[in-house]
């Protein structure tokens, strides 16, 4: 079933090379034939969240194929309520994704479809890798079609913005391979064969010194994408540059595996220096939701603003999970979800507004109420979502992880608090200045109202925007018992600790 | 007549008679007359590496200075792939650019007879000899095109450093020789092991100038500078062999005499390894950055990758070895795509290999441009290639031996050797065509060629266990 | 009957001789010839040490790298002439084509 959901994209976007389209006189084709193939993804995805199992916080799903036997390697693949909505969420992104950029992508059809592909196939692996081994392949094989769509299709300085995007992700990433062979090795030495399955990992008992450097590797690479001030340089520029589909996949999807990343691996594998880590991790994070916000505040390009709103929000994210308390995970994971889609509904209607007018700045705007108003009216919506009004998704994640990491630092939340004010003072701003007051420009006056094309992919993130505010108990309930099971072993490992002193930190290394 | 004790030479002879058959027809070859050379250097190829494959596990040994253990068949298998490749890219090339097809094939067995013998040499006399015969034949490879002043430079430059590292190599076995009173590796393995000694002036002598020998081989830093000279001067289809046979043949000999004969001081040898694996690692890719030559760029990556097999050569464990055979294989493949794509795109009167010329390649020619992009992402180190399981395995074998220095230094600086294969992808794709330029044409059987070592890169980097198990076969046999 | 550690000195200072005039001269076919003496200084090493030990194999060695040594000097020549047609000139500081 897993196996399904990796190999149906993978294998579709390399179908889509049989199609010959040398000189785009089968475009067409071409696009109904991914947006097919993501839309049986999807429902596949759809089939796997009808199937799961609510109730059990263990893996389901589990497939386990040996892979590199002499290490242990396998594929092993599993979900858990996290992954399980995180891959639900990004097969419903990228049809959207696909859609968004029916038209405004006329160069080289074929190869964009493919990539989209091939980047929803590595993302979903991400998701569903128990294996760290296999984890780290489709963590760093994302990377080459996020970096073709991006240096391919994007703007301007996409160059520059595909190979910042690519060398800062792969900086971080390559300490955490160290670190996790340095894991297989530990396990190599403690049960006299090597491992990479995360379940195995999960028994180690590792010496607080070792689990500090490991944690290390490991945040500092899932800092780098989640991103972390101060670590998110690369958003903006990668945000901006991007094509409209890859930035609703960058926000709505890439972002999330930093988080999801933290949530799966960093923490509960190295709880004792989770624990000690924890409140400078809160500090950045919170940091970032304040610093997110006030630049975000002043730029002047709507494509900026939303960059760096995500910047600010995915602060609360992370300020969720240090809490490490039920409510404070909980909301994390919801607010992951409800980022994806506002997130990618932002850069929707910002992308189709730049292929109206091609330019992205504010001041270009004006009015666009009178000359829009369903835009206008998707766009609101979408807007409030993201400021974390009452009855739409962003309130219940950002008021979990308040209540969480109130229970466990509340000089945090204050602070955070304040970012909370702040977004709504920078979003609503941009929507005044969008699509109120007169009409400036004159080339404003005609722009179309959205297109039926336009709907379909606006429309159910506007609905899902909505209904995971008002139900918010559909999304929560899945992901409660795997939350509970990494929030009970944070408990357990900082309990245990603090009864025993633990054994002497193996010696990590031999320099001459 | 025949006896056993000739079994392990067999591909060596399959290879010389294949050399000294294209010989003899070239010298009688009338004017003219096309002679299918390349087919018959290849069919002598394919007899020896038949012949290396039914001597697999046999432990065949010739006189007792050759040795057909399934290290030294390994090695020699992975040299005799890089031959055959390199044969499949030339045909084309050699009308090209005018190289007399005689010499070219001659010369290319010849190297490999010499790369074999590297590789299964249990004497340190006929390590020299096989380096001799290898060097020599691409010297004379390198500079090949006469009418190139770059690629005669080239040429001579290697040749002077080369035969300078020769010199060394062999006062090195000359020590060993006084000290132990053998060449044998055998021989002076078990000497060392049972004097046991504390390390005298004498073996630390020996030691260092046999290292400084197979340092200038295999291009370590401080010992790299003929290697960005050679590898631009020359033909890119020689560069993609030499890179890669020479390679191979260097670092086996060198595993085999540190990590056989050495071995009981590793303690004194590893240190200084360790040193030169940091430098080349570091050197080869911060130069690397620098170029804008596709062929000296791929160099100094060269130069990197011999640093990333000393990591495994340090770490000396059963991981470490296992991953310099997996890793040398890897590269080998990788290498021969990425020069036989520089080498196909060139022109009679342009080599095409500058950054510039690689403008919007994409477009113009997709196939070649998608192949360079699999073999440079395999250079980078990123899955689901081949080098990304060699580099891993490498770095788990410096891991488990307890070198998270070198993990670390391996680790970041092949990020920083992405950002300059990154900068060829960028002009593939996201540069538009400069447009002047017509696309030169590509035979099919090249094209062919460089699908089927797209394909293997990619086999590799997807299910890589069945040669991950043939390299630890190969281990099993010796140390 | 002279020692061995004199035969040993003497081939260190003709190798040592040898590594500088490769260094240090500044002409092809003198840097050749440098090599050679360093290849000859190994040569002595060999003699000697078998000498030492009492066996024959030094001298046989000695025989294989001549030979060795032959075929390079061919190759080397070779190369000398081929890159004087393209510069007419012997000195390697003019040889600056190819640089980093």
């Amino acid at each position: 079933m897993l196996t399904l959901l990796i190999a149906v994209p993978a294998l579709g976007a390399l179908a889509l090379l049989l199609v010959p389209n040398r000189g785009g006189e089968r475009d067409a084709v071409v696009r109904w034939l991914a947006l097919g193939i993501s839309l049986v993804v999807f429902a596949l995805a759809l089939l796997l969240w009808a199937r799961f199992d609510p109730a059990t916080a263990a893996y389901q799903f589990v497939e386990r194929v040996p892979w590199i036997p002499r290490f242990g390697i396998s594929y092993a693949v599993g979900v858990d309520g996290i992954s399980l909505l995180l891959v639900v969420l990004t097969a419903f992104l990228t049809p959207i994704a696909l859609l968004s950029s029916w038209e405004s992508v006329e160069r080289s059809v074929s190869a964009f479809s493919l990539f989209v592909l091939l980047l929803e196939a590595a993302m979903i692996g991400v998701f569903v890798a128990t294996d760290l081994f296999l984890f780290y392949v489709f963590w760093d094989a994302m990377l080459i079609p996020m970096y073709f769509l991006i240096g391919i299709w994007g703007y301007d300085q996409r160059v520059y913005a595909a190979v910042k995007f690519m060398l800062y992700t792969m900086a971080g990433s390559v300490l955490m391979l160290v670190a996790i062979l340095g894991l297989a090795y530990l396990h190599s030495v403690t049960t006299g064969s090597y491992s990479f399955d995360l379940e195995q990992m999960l028994t180690l008992s590792l010496a607080p010194r070792t689990q500090f450097w490991f944690f290390l590797a490991f945040t500092v690479a899932f800092a780098i994408k989640v991103p972390l001030f101060p670590f998110h340089t690369w958003l903006p520029d990668a945000h901006v540059q991007a094509p409209t589909a890859g930035s609703v996949i960058l926000a709505g999807v890439l972002l999330k595996m930093g988080t999801y990343g933290l949530v799966r691996f960093a923490f509960p594998l190295f709880p004792v220096a989770a624990a000690y880590f924890a409140p400078s991790l809160a500090l950045l994070a919170v940091i970032g939701i304040v610093y997110g916000a006030l630049v975000a505040m002043v730029q002047p390009d709507m494509k900026k603003l939303v960059a760096y709103s995500s910047v600010s929000h995915l602060g609360f994210v992370v300020l969720g999970i240090c809490a490490m308390n039920i409510q404070g995970m909980q909301g994390a994971v919801y607010q992951m979800l409800a980022h994806g889609v506002t997130t990618g509904g932002l850069f929707l209607v910002v992308g189709m507004l730049s292929d109206r007018r091609h330019t992205r700045l504010i001041a270009d705007y004006g009015g666009l109420k009178a000359v829009a108003p369903r835009l206008t009216a998707a766009f609101l919506i979408i807007t409030l979502a993201s400021i974390g009004l009452p009855g739409l998704n962003g309130f219940v994640g950002e008021f979990l992880i308040l209540f969480g990491a109130f229970r466990w630092a509340p000089g945090f939340v204050v602070v955070a608090g304040l970012g909370v004010i702040l977004s709504a003072v920078y979003m609503l701003w941009m929507v005044q200045r969008v699509y109120y007051g007169p009409v400036a420009h004159e080339e404003n006056a005609t722009l179309p109202d959205l297109r039926p094309r336009e709907w379909a992919a606006l429309a159910p993130l506007v609905a899902l925007a909505i209904v995971m505010g008002v139900l918010p108990n559909i999304f929560l309930s899945p992901s409660e018992p795997a939350v509970r099971a990494v929030v009970e072993r944070l408990d357990a490992v900082r309990m245990e600790r603090a009864a025993v002193r633990g054994p002497e930190p193996i010696a990590l290394s031999r320099e001459p | 007549m025949i006896s056993p004790s000739f079994n392990a030479i067999v591909p060596m002879l399959c290879a010389t008679a294949g050399a000294l058959v294209v010989m003899l027809a070239e010298s009688w070859r009338a004017r003219g007359e096309r002679m299918p050379l390349g087919v018959l250097g290849g069919i002598a190829l394919s007899a020896a590496g038949i012949a290396l494959a039914l001597l697999w596990d046999q432990q065949a040994s010739s006189f007792g200075v050759i040795v057909a253990d399934n290290f030294g068949i390994f090695v020699s298998l992975v040299v005799v792939v890089a031959g055959l490749v390199s044969i499949a890219f030339s045909s084309q090339v050699l009308d090209r650019d005018g190289i007399p097809r005689g010499e070219y094939y001659a010369l290319l067995l010849f190297a490999i007879v010499g790369m074999m013998m590297m590789a299964t040499a249990n004497d340190l006399l006929v390590v020299f000899i096989g380096l001799e015969v290898m060097s020599v034949a691409v010297y004379v490879l390198t500079g090949i095109r006469r009418d190139d002043p770059r690629g005669v430079e080239g040429a001579f430059k290697y040749f002077l450093l080369g035969a300078f590292a020769s010199a060394f190599l062999l006062y090195g076995v000359a020590f060993t020789f006084g000290l132990t009173g053998t060449t044998r590796l055998d021989g002076i393995g078990q000497f060392l092991a049972a004097r046991s000694m504390s390390s005298s002036p004498m073996v630390l002598l020996a030691m260092g100038l046999l290292l400084v020998g197979f340092a200038f081989k295999i291009s370590a830093v401080p010992f790299h500078m003929w290697t960005p000279d050679a590898y631009e001067g020359a033909p890119a289809v020689v560069t993609g062999f030499m890179s890669t046979g020479v390679k191979a043949a260097a670092f086996a000999a060198f595993t085999r005499v540190f990590l056989s004969a050495f071995e009981p001081f590793s303690a004194d040898w590893a240190p200084l390894v360790w040193y030169l694996a940091i430098a080349t690692m570091v050197l080869g890719t911060v130069v690397g950055v620098a170029q804008h030559n596709l062929k000296r760029m791929l160099a100094y990556s060269s130069i990197a990758h011999g640093g990333y097999l000393l990591v495994g050569l340090v770490a000396a464990n059963q991981v470490g070895k296992e991953a310099i055979l997996f890793y040398l294989a890897a590269y080998a493949v990788t290498n021969l795509a990425a020069f036989g794509a520089i080498a196909l795109l060139g022109t009679a009167d342009r080599a095409n290999d500058t950054l510039q010329d690689y403008r919007g390649l994409w477009q113009s020619r997709p196939m070649v441009a998608g192949v360079l992009t699999v073999a440079l992402l395999s250079l980078g180190g990123l899955p689901p290639t081949a080098g990304f399981i060699g580099k891993w395995y490498i770095f788990s074998a410096a891991v488990s031996a307890g070198y998270y220095g070198l993990a670390i230094a391996g680790v970041l600086t092949s990020v920083i050797s992405v950002f300059f294969y990154l900068r060829v992808v960028v002009m593939m794709y996201m540069t538009e065509p400069a447009g002047t330029i017509a696309p030169p044409v590509v035979s099919r059987a090249a094209l062919a060629t460089l699908a089927v070592t797209a394909a293997i890169i990619l086999y590799l980097g997807v299910l890589p266990t069945a040669l991950l198990d043939l390299a630890a076969a190969s281990i099993d046999t010796i140390f | 009957m002279i020692p061995l550690g004199n035969y040993l000195l003497v081939s260190a200072v003709l190798f040592g001789i040898g590594t500088a005039g490769v260094f240090m001269r500044r002409n092809l076919i003198t840097v050749l010839l440098s090599i050679e003496i360093m290849l000859n200084a190994v040569n002595l090493t060999f003699v000697a040490f078998g000498r030492q030990i009492g066996t024959v194999d030094g001298q046989i060695i000695v025989a294989f790298v001549m030979t060795v040594a032959a075929a390079e000097a061919a190759v080397g020549l070779a190369l000398v002439v081929a890159l004087f047609r393209h510069r007419e000139s012997l000195n390697p500081d003019g040889f600056t084509s190819l640089r980093w």
